[in-house]
């Protein structure tokens, strides 16, 4: 197939990963406010064409979401040119064969695993059916997009922090001249505007290097066994029209063998469709110049399935049942009163079976004010976003995360909307608010509550303080009707540790029945 | 201690050479030998360019406070993601005006930055002030976010309520600091004015200032201490500040107040909020401590 002088056919491949590579991260490095109120780019655009998370959120949702239109055509690219996807264009799959060399293997039996990426996948689409949303955490645009929002990006912008403050600090200015410039350079383009901090930084860093790790095991480990997403573009591609075709008779040569990265090449020499990511490798080693990739006939028989029919059907069966534990715990019925969720997000079933915990919000999130979930909103929420006012806060003005949803777990709101959406709402604990528990003026809460009529308010007061001297100052309370729970008052509240105004669920608009009792009466009784 | 030492201990700190932070002491002849005549300059006009020429012109124009090659920092409020309308910042042509004003006048650079409340990019951009000093072409003029590595602590020494503050370095080595705020309504202050707008050039928890918020403010300007003031009254705020958000909330005056005398010219403003500068906790502690005149009757208006 190639001439003599012809560019190998792998060097097309690497500059295509290397290509998608970049791409990816420049729109990860684009999921940010751009000093408009519109995000210009698809920054979601990875997960958009993610047929697994189109899947599974769709069959949770019990409708086709069309916002994830474009993973159809993953899904027909597959179908004309094999799982190319995995070789070529998938950027957890490039970082792999990009950090293969770093991790060394220890070897193994090979194929052992092979199959349980189809069983993940057979649960996770049954499971998001009947109300268990799983599909995030074995995702692999998900596994790295969080790993980089959450862990990798913060660390690494606080490690050229740390580096250009000594430089700046202790440097001498010629030193200066050169680092200040560069480091100008980097915070223009590559780092983050500003320091980020996360929950489960480490927790979602440890997930993505074990999957790193796993190469350690077999070249690709997790492409060739786990990934679910690979599961089923694999489905896909044993119909599809590209295909490798191996040599034979080829004596003692193993070369394609050895080379291929997703073992797709069995004693014969034959291609599984199903494996084969199409790194054209194999064909740059072939002495024998056997290995061909064409669009053959589709008479040509393919290998069975071999699953094994009782792992299939605990799987289904597994994601059936499951599902149903999860009705019965008490949080079914009293949800964590922290767990707020961002402006536009849906009925929190709704929203969960949604969400697949690409982070893109947190990643967007000005504030810095969306974090992780642990386990608040159950084991199947885990890293989906919440509120934490302490952190940070939700942006008056801001409309980013229902932008970059991919999925519409979080609608897109306009401003006008956003501005009335209540996330939750503030309470004062009075036992420890300056102004009433120690008769120190402060209200800082108040200064920076950002509804046009101000949520909080304030009386003035005559109180004694630790003194016993009368003291006149202002107590701040709350206009529950005003109070949309952004959680600008928590952030900025200046007492050490806890604040002492928090923002909880209560009063939250996408949950009819969290009403805030008024004086008009609760509807009980007035009807 | 005199200007030149503080500012010598300033940049060997921020050098990492000494571990001793910078203090400013100024004593009881340093005032009043450094303290400006109260003469308050107020002017009214739809023309906002013009405006700033007019009310500058009784105190001798720009170029009485900037010296050619000065370093000059130019100290807006740029505190909230609000746009120009609804009085929360100051207004962006009054900030692009000063700027070409001090080039005029031969400033060497001109900085202005602010630390926001807000998101400090939606600050920038929605109070209009990126956009309108992106459209001077010159290099002299930059503006920022405040660099977290570049806030100092200083020593406050004459300070009643606060002993040490972190001040932002640019500020601090200013030859000429124009302070730039706008006035309206303030929950705990009742009013923020002039004194109260330096509070942007402080790092750390700013929160705390809360606590004696006037007198701290007092101390704060016993350091800050900005050769001119110029507040914005083109549109001021009522209530709901210091962010509002909404126009009922707005009061078109059309005005610019100036002068070199920090305390008068809030004492003057204050007026216009048919208050009085007793009112006032941060003009009065500010008075106080010598570093500007209170009393409407001591200080010289000047209508232009
Ligand atoms: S809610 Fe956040 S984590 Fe979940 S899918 Fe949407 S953007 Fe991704
Ligand atoms: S900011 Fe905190 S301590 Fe201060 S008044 Fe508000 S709730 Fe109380």
């Amino acid at each position: 197939m190639t001439g003599g002088k012809k560019i190998p056919h792998f060097y097309w491949r690497r500059l295509c990963q290397i290509f998608c590579f970049v791409l990816f991260s420049f729109l990860f490095i684009k999921t940010d406010y751009s000093g408009a109120d519109e995000i210009a780019y698809a920054v979601n655009l990875l997960f958009r064409i993610d047929p697994l998370l189109a899947a599974t959120a769709s069959l949770a949702a019990r409708t086709f979401i069309t916002l994830m239109l474009p993973a159809l055509f993953t899904l027909l690219f597959t179908f004309v040119l094999g799982r190319f996807f995995c070789g070529w264009v998938c950027p957890l799959g490039a970082l792999l064969d990009g950090g293969h060399r770093l991790v060394p293997p220890v070897g193994g039996k090979d194929g052992v695993y092979r199959n349980t990426k189809y069983y993940l996948l057979a649960f996770l689409l049954v499971a998001a059916w009947f109300g268990l949303p799983a599909a995030g955490y074995l995702d692999p645009f998900s596994i790295l997009v969080r790993g980089l929002t959450l862990a990798v990006y913060p660390a690494f912008n606080a490690l050229n922090t740390t580096f250009f403050t000594f430089t700046y600090q202790h440097g001498p200015d010629w030193l200066n001249s050169m680092t200040e410039p560069v480091y100008a350079f980097l915070k223009y383009t590559i780092l983050p505007f500003d320091q980020k901090y996360y929950d489960l930084a480490l927790l979602s860093l440890f997930i993505l290097i074990s999957v790193i790790l796993l190469e350690r095991v077999e070249r690709r480990f997790f492409c060739r066994n786990l990934c679910p997403l690979g599961a089923m573009l694999a489905v896909t591609a044993r119909f599809s029209l590209l295909r490798g075709i191996g040599g034979s008779k080829c004596g003692k040569c193993r070369n394609c063998r050895e080379v291929c990265r997703m073992g797709a090449i069995d004693e014969e020499r034959k291609i599984s469709r199903s494996d084969c990511n199409l790194c054209l490798d194999c064909v740059a080693v072939c002495p024998g110049r056997k290995i061909s990739f064409a669009f053959a006939g589709r008479s040509e028989a393919r290998t069975p399935f071999n699953l094994s029919r009782r792992a299939l059907v605990s799987a289904i069966g597994a994601g059936v049942i499951l599902p149903f534990f999860l009705k019965g715990r008490s949080m079914a019925v009293n949800p964590d009163p922290f767990l707020i969720r961002p402006p536009g997000a849906l009925p929190e079933d709704e929203f969960l079976g949604r969400c697949v915990r690409c982070g893109e919000c947190m990643k967007v999130c000005i504030g810095n004010g969306l974090q992780p979930t642990f386990f608040e909103a159950g084991i199947e929420g885990l890293f989906s976003p919440k509120l934490r006012g302490r952190t940070g806060y939700c942006e008056f003005n801001c409309t980013l995360c229902g932008q970059v949803c991919p999925t519409g777990a979080i609608r897109k709101l306009a401003l006008q909307e956003k501005q009335r959406t209540r996330i939750g709402h503030a309470w004062f604990d009075k036992n420890r608010c300056l102004p009433y528990a120690s008769g120190i003026p402060c209200i800082v809460c108040e200064e920076h509550c950002p509804t046009p009529e101000k949520a909080i308010k304030f009386r003035e007061a005559v109180v004694l303080d630790d003194n016993g001297t009368e003291v006149v100052l202002k107590q701040p309370y709350l206009v529950d009707s005003l109070c949309i729970g952004c959680g600008i008052c928590e952030t900025k509240c200046p007492l050490p540790g806890a604040s002492a105004v928090r923002v909880t669920s209560a009063g939250e608009s996408r949950d009819p029945d969290s009403i805030i009792p008024t004086t008009g009466g609760t509807g009980y009784l007035g009807g | 201690m005199d200007r030149r030492e503080f500012l010598r201990q300033i940049s060997l700190w921020s050098a990492g050479i000494t571990l001793g932070v910078p203090g400013f002491r100024i004593t009881g002849e340093a005032v009043a030998a450094e303290r400006p005549e109260a003469v308050v300059s107020q002017a009214t006009g739809k023309d906002y360019v013009a405006l700033v020429t007019k009310v500058l012109d009784p105190l001798g124009g720009m170029g009485k406070f900037v010296r050619p090659g000065d370093k000059v920092v130019i100290k807006p409020n740029i505190g909230w993601d609000r746009n120009p309308e609804q009085a929360a910042n100051t207004h962006p042509l009054i900030v692009k005006t000063l700027v070409e004003q001090a080039l005029a006048a031969g400033a060497g650079e001109i900085k202005v930055f602010d630390r926001t409340c807000n998101e400090e990019r939606r600050c920038y951009v929605n109070s209009g002030i990126k956009d309108a000093l992106d459209r001077i072409k010159d290099k002299k003029v930059t503006y920022f976010h405040p660099d977290p590595r570049k806030f100092i602590p200083v020593d406050i020494k004459r300070g009643k309520a606060v002993s040490r503050l972190e001040i932002y370095k640019d500020a601090l080595e200013a030859d000429t600091y124009i302070n730039v705020p706008i006035a309206k309504h303030h929950g705990l202050s009742r009013l923020t004015m002039g004194i109260k707008n330096s509070m942007g050039v402080l790092g750390g928890r700013r929160g705390n200032m809360h606590h004696d918020l006037g007198q701290k403010l007092a101390d704060l300007a016993t350091v800050i201490r900005p050769k001119l003031t110029v507040i914005d009254a083109t549109r001021i705020l009522l209530r709901n500040g210091p962010q509002g958000g909404d126009l009922d909330d707005v009061k078109v005056l059309d005005t610019l107040i100036a002068s070199a005398d920090p305390v008068a010219a809030d004492a003057y403003t204050t007026t216009l909020f048919d208050l009085i500068p007793e009112d006032i906790e941060s003009t009065v502690a500010a008075y106080k401590m010598g570093l500007g005149e209170m009393n409407l009757d001591a200080i010289r208006i000047i209508s232009a």
